[in-house]
């Protein structure tokens, strides 16, 4: 029911470093006088059962990874407001040292609301903005799962490789969050690079209703089947087509005796993932920025 | 005939209790709000949260924790529907007691600081309230003679004029059992408190929905109990159960939330000075 949706927004609100004006603005949509609960609006304190995050202030140095966590400790769907000047741009503070400017910097923002302070009104305009994006994304995860059936796994073609870098860029921006480092492999390779890795390996694709939503790469050496980069769409993410990609990568050598994968120490995601699907670590390397490779594999007679 | 009238019961508190245990919410939520000088939500809105939390994800901390609140739910209806067949109240007391320990279970599965220290104080507030609640068997038994729900309720007289000390301590149950101020310790309706979301902060989605509709089924059951109490005159029981809820909203309202100490004294005062001595004056001049 997507009109339960947009009646229920339960709010939390986290104040970066404002100068406290906003925050308090937002406490007073929640008074007699204004009386945001009219809406269904509470305010909840707690990112598990939010719906809405708004922030106020500009994001520092110090709390860049609290927000990054709230964020992502919101179930979806989720939308982030950012309340005042100082969340959009980190207004007058902007030339602060420490600040790194608006929340925009290291969360989507889906609403802006202007204003120093901003008013009430304009607060509780933001939150009902926010509930339509609610609703938008509720609409796109709705149609994705029924575009699920008409999942298509196939070889890549050198033509989809642009496509495919992009989706890469988007996909491992996650990873780079965990690490707090943008220039991992996945996201400095250029088109050239994987037109060389194109030539020595298989790449396949995930399809959906003619949308590239997913991709994996595999190679051989002897017995070994190396299976690399799964990349998937963020929107797409946890909807089992990951577990497809990995099923077609490893029948592409299906006389192989092991496979292997690798991930990171701190991707507790993809361990789990690849836990359940059978890998176990044999191998840990560490790497020259700080990372820690596990190498795990998978033998073959186990699974058959 | 009586086994008709006990599956209708069990039948009717199935499906209709989660909709009176919603509307009781929803009205909770706007008799609050006008007591704050606010116009409050509309009266849908607990359902409205409810739908809304079935569509979103669910996130877990350990895939088991869901686990204990899905029984949960199912004890809460097995409690209740045991309660309007007109079955044993003992029975029915021990199946609110087995729910309440998944609760708890469910909550320290979580294993985050803020659902581990709400879930000691729901511990501590279900010790507060069993003596309460099973003195007030023992005095319905004293009252009418027997243990079954469909007995005490075909009572012919006034139960409270028999059991004043224990209705007083049932209101606190009543509290303690509607998460309300002064009792509302392990987690409450109002969302900002020191302990985040107390119990429930770990729990999203379709089991924060379960444990939502399950504590409707409660509620419902707690009316029931309390319905007992004027059950020879139906008319001015449905207007007492009505001003208890009131009482109980206007207390949440003017109250501040006791410390885990004075919860448990003051209600275990309660048991022991006013159920205990209600219970000996059944005894001896009855």
């Amino acid at each position: 029911m997507a009109t339960s949706l947009s009646r229920s927004p339960w709010v939390i609100h986290y104040d970066a470093s404002s100068c406290n004006g906003c925050d308090i603005e937002i406490l007073a949509c929640l008074t007699p006088g204004f009386d945001a609960e009219r809406l269904g609006v509470i305010n909840t304190g707690n990112p598990k059962h939010a719906d809405i995050f708004l922030v106020t202030g500009s994001v520092n140095e110090q709390n860049k990874e609290v927000i990054q966590n709230i964020y992502h400790q919101m179930p979806d769907p989720k939308a982030v407001v950012a309340v005042g000047v100082c969340a959009l741009s980190g207004g007058i503070f902007a030339e602060c040292y420490n600040v790194s400017g608006g929340v925009d910097k290291i969360i989507p923002v889906d609403v802006v609301v202007p204003g120093c302070a901003a008013r009430p009104e304009s607060i509780i305009d933001g939150i009902i903005a926010a509930v339509g994006v609610l609703e938008e994304k509720q609409r796109t995860r709705r149609s994705m799962m029924a575009g699920l059936e008409s999942l298509i796994i196939e070889r890549t073609l050198p033509e989809d490789l642009q496509a495919i870098l992009e989706l890469q860029k988007m996909a491992y921006r996650s990873e780079a969050e965990i690490y707090g480092d943008f220039h991992l492999a996945p996201l400095t390779q250029t088109l050239d690079e994987l037109k060389i890795d194109f030539l020595d390996m298989i790449f396949l694709k995930a399809v959906m209703g003619g949308q590239l939503v997913g991709s994996i790469r595999t190679f051989r050496d002897n017995h070994c089947g190396y299976i690399n980069r799964l990349v998937i769409h963020p929107l797409f993410q946890n909807v089992g087509i990951g577990s497809r990609l990995m099923g077609a990568a490893e029948s592409v050598y299906p006389d192989a005796e092991r496979y292997e994968v690798f991930t990171h120490h701190k991707s507790k995601r993809n361990l789990f993932f690849l836990t359940r699907k059978g890998y176990g670590i044999y191998k840990t390397v560490r790497l020259p920025d700080g990372r820690d490779r596990l190498f795990m594999q998978k033998i073959r007679s186990q699974t058959r | 005939m009586d086994f008709l009238n006990a599956a209708l019961g069990a039948l009717l508190f199935v499906v209709l209790a989660p909709v009176g245990g919603g509307l009781v919410a929803g009205v909770d939520r706007i008799v609050t709000a006008r007591m704050q000088g606010r116009v409050g939500p509309p009266l849908f809105q607990p359902f409205y949260d409810v739908f809304k939390l079935m569509h979103k994800e669910t996130m877990v901390v350990r895939r088991s924790q869901n686990f204990y609140m899905v029984f949960y739910l199912i004890l809460m209806i097995f409690t209740g529907v045991l309660f309007f067949s007109g079955g044993d109240i003992l029975l029915v007391i021990f199946a609110l007691t087995l729910g309440d320990v998944f609760f708890i279970l469910g909550g320290y599965k979580a294993s985050s600081p803020f659902s581990f220290l709400g879930t000691q104080r729901e511990l501590i507030l279900s010790m507060a309230y069993e003596p309460i609640i099973l003195l007030l068997a023992v005095g319905l038994y004293r009252a009418t003679g027997s243990f079954n729900v469909a007995d005490i309720n075909a009572y012919p007289d006034l139960l409270i004029v028999f059991l004043p000390g224990l209705f007083i301590g049932f209101l606190c149950v009543m509290e303690i059992k509607f998460r309300k101020s002064p009792f509302d310790l392990s987690t409450s309706h109002h969302g900002h408190q020191e302990l985040v979301k107390g119990m429930t902060t770990e729990f999203s989605g379709r089991t924060l929905a379960a444990i939502e509709v399950g504590h409707w089924y409660e509620s419902v059951f707690v009316l029931g109990l309390l319905y007992l109490f004027f059950a020879a005159k139906p008319i001015m029981a449905v207007v007492a159960v009505g001003l208890t809820l009131f009482f109980l909203i206007l207390a949440d309202n003017a109250f501040a939330r006791f410390k885990w100490q004075l919860a448990l004294k003051s209600t275990w005062m309660m048991a022991i000075v006013l159920g205990v001595s209600n219970i000996l004056v059944l005894y001896y001049f009855f």
